[in-house]
């Protein structure tokens, strides 16, 4: 019962994020949050973008969304994955033991500190 | 009563008590069966205490096929009775694979290495918060494979609480973030 119910806050909580997104520009717009470490700094950081990249993505410009964050739109299919396999976490513990390996956590621990030296570099 | 058994990060069950003994188990092993709430230690259930040894006192997995179990009966080890008819029983227990077999709905060995949330919040928070998440992932991981499920279910709170600490930190910078309007031009 308690699951349903989270689920169903969250699928909700997920629409109107989804509509939010959709229908208002973040870098039109002052509601949305800041990325702190790119005011502070002057640097991006690894999610810089990322809410540009979704209202891109959800008004159907893939190439702007690639613009604005080109590792968050390679996250999301491994992200969609990875949440599918902890919602099986109990009937298929396998396939969750295989996507949280320390080896590849730490791949993708390297692959975000990658990303962040050389968007920095080439302004991505 | 049936019991699960999870010794060096290897599970298996239901088993009954003879089985139990056959096992060979060490006092670092952790049992659960219908009624409790999480895994414990096998040092805490009385009716249990003749099935295990204390650590240390248990013989290295590779050198049971070679010795018979008469010579077993000189070794020094802390409990005679069952000694000898631990010896068969050993090397099932390596060739147990590590999800194999049916598991208590309630009892997952493992904790949430909290992994896809860490990086959630890494890409979309803003905030390296995220990437100290990610560590404490891996530790959760290698902590459970090396048998210290405490210490796992520690890492795994810790790395939720970045978590969570990344989304909100990201959230709470907002207003402060605005206060700042000469340099929120270079950031569109």
């Amino acid at each position: 019962m308690r699951r349903s119910l989270i689920i169903i806050l969250v699928a909700v909580l997920l629409l109107v994020l989804g509509f939010i997104y959709y229908a208002l520009d973040p870098s039109a717009s002052t509601v949305f949050p800041r990325c702190p470490i790119l005011t502070l700094t002057g640097y991006k950081c690894p999610g810089c973008g990322s809410q540009r990249a979704i209202h891109a993505l959800l008004n159907g410009d893939v190439a702007g969304a690639f613009r604005y964050n080109a590792f968050l739109m390679v996250a999301i299919p491994w992200i969609v994955l990875c949440l599918y396999a902890e919602s099986r976490r109990t009937r298929n513990p396998q396939l969750y033991a295989r996507l949280n390996a320390p080896l590849l956590a730490w791949l993708l621990l390297a692959l975000v500190v990658l990303w962040w030296v050389l968007r920095n570099i080439f302004d991505w | 009563m049936q019991y699960w058994i999870n010794h060096n990060g290897v599970q298996s069950g239901p088993m009954d008590l003879d089985a139990l003994k056959q096992m060979g188990l060490t006092s670092a092993a952790y049992v659960w069966h219908e009624g409790l709430s999480d895994w414990v230690k096998i040092t805490q259930i009385p009716e249990l205490q003749d099935v295990y040894v204390m650590e240390g006192a248990a013989p290295e997995v590779a050198e049971i096929p070679e010795i018979p179990p008469v010579q077993r009966q000189d070794e020094p080890v802390a409990r005679e009775p069952y000694q000898p008819q631990r010896q068969p029983a050993q090397p099932y227990q390596p060739a147990q694979p590590q999800y194999a077999g049916p598991q208590p709905a309630n009892a997952e060995p493992c904790p949430p290495t909290n992994l896809v949330w860490a990086i959630i919040s890494t890409v979309l928070c803003c905030l390296p918060a995220g990437i100290v998440a990610i560590v404490y992932a891996t530790k959760v991981t290698n902590k459970y494979r090396a048998g210290d499920i405490e210490g796992a279910k520690r890492a795994s709170e810790v790395g939720a609480w970045w978590c969570i600490a990344s989304i909100i930190l990201g959230i709470i910078c907002q207003p402060f973030m605005s206060a700042i309007p000469s340099m929120m031009g270079s950031m569109n």
